[in-house]
C-alpha cells in the first residue's frame, strides 16, 4: 500500500470518526429497527464517495486577491 | 523591517473583505500558512507563490470535502427511509399494517401469546406447602392429614371447583366441602393455639 492510499485511509476514517454524532443524529429519521443498518449503510457511502468523487476544481489563493 | 510590516498591513487593509471569507479567514489562522502569505506578499516570487497555493488548495479540498459529507448524510438517510417505507407498503401484509391513521402499531404487535400464560401456571403449580412464606402456617399445614392437604392444594394452587375436585378423586362434593371445612378448622385452632 503507498504513503498516498494510507494517508487517503486515515483522512477517511477521521472524516468518518469526527462525523459520528452528526450521523447518530440523521438516524432518527427512520424507524428504531432499520438504525443499525442506516448506520453501516451511511458510513459505508462516505467511504465509497471519499475514494471516488474528484474534489479537485479548487480555486488558487492568489484569484482572491488582485 | 517597518517597511515589510507596512506592506503586509497595506496588502490586509486593500483586501479586507476578501480576507473576512470565511475560508480565508480559517485558512490564516494557521500560523504556517499566515507566514507563507506574508513571506509571498513581501517576496512576490513564482515559488513563494506556489508554496501558499498549496496549503491552500489543501485546506480547500478539505472544506469541500466535509460540506460534501454533510450533506450527503442528511440526504441519504432520508431517501433511505422513503425507500424502505415505499417497499414495506408495496407488499403490506395485514398483519404489518398500521392500526390506527398513522401506524404505530401493527396488528402482529397484538397477537396474544397463549403458550407464556401455561409456564406462569407450572411455577405456581408445585405443592401448597412450596408456597408458603409463613413458618407458622407452614407447620400448622403439616399437621393436617394427607387428604385434607391434598384437598386445600386442589383448591388454592390448582383452582378446581368442588365438583371437578370430587371427580378426580372419586368422591361426593359434599364430602370435599366437608373435609374443606374441616381442614381449615384445624388450620384455625392450631394457629391460635399458637397465637397464645
Amino acid at each position: 500500500m503507498t504513503n498516498l492510499e494510507n494517508q487517503h485511509i486515515k483522512e477517511t476514517l477521521t472524516i468518518i470518526e469526527n462525523f459520528t454524532p452528526r450521523i447518530k443524529q440523521c438516524l432518527y429519521n427512520t424507524d428504531y429497527q432499520e438504525r443499525e443498518d442506516l448506520e453501516q449503510e451511511i458510513k459505508l457511502k462516505i467511504i465509497e464517495k471519499l475514494a471516488t468523487v474528484k474534489f479537485q476544481n479548487v480555486p488558487s489563493f492568489w484569484d482572491f486577491f488582485s | 523591517m517597518d517597511n515589510d510590516n507596512q506592506k503586509i498591513e497595506e496588502f490586509f487593509y486593500k483586501n479586507n473583505e476578501r480576507v473576512n471569507n470565511p475560508i480565508i479567514k480559517s485558512f490564516l489562522s494557521d500560523a504556517k500558512n499566515l507566514y507563507l502569505v506574508q513571506k509571498a506578499i513581501l517576496n512576490p516570487t513564482d515559488s513563494n507563490k506556489k508554496l501558499v497555493d498549496e496549503s491552500f488548495q489543501a485546506h480547500y479540498i478539505n472544506i469541500r470535502k466535509i460540506k460534501y459529507v454533510s450533506n450527503l448524510i442528511h440526504f441519504f438517510s432520508l431517501d433511505f427511509d422513503k425507500k424502505r417505507r415505499r417497499l414495506q407498503n408495496r407488499s403490506l401484509l395485514i398483519l404489518d399494517k398500521g392500526l390506527s391513521e398513522e401506524g404505530g402499531t401493527t396488528a402482529k404487535e397484538l397477537i396474544e401469546d397463549e403458550s407464556n400464560e401455561k409456564e406462569l401456571n407450572n411455577i405456581v403449580g408445585d405443592g401448597l406447602l412450596d408456597n408458603i412464606e409463613d413458618e407458622q402456617l407452614l407447620k400448622s399445614l403439616q399437621k393436617l392429614t394427607v387428604k385434607q392437604l391434598q384437598i386445600l392444594e386442589l383448591i388454592y394452587v390448582k383452582d378446581l371447583s368442588t365438583k371437578e375436585i370430587a371427580q378426580t378423586l372419586q368422591t361426593t362434593p359434599q364430602n370435599i366441602s366437608n373435609l374443606h371445612r374441616k381442614a381449615l378448622n384445624k388450620l384455625n385452632n392450631t394457629l391460635r393455639k399458637k397465637g397464645d
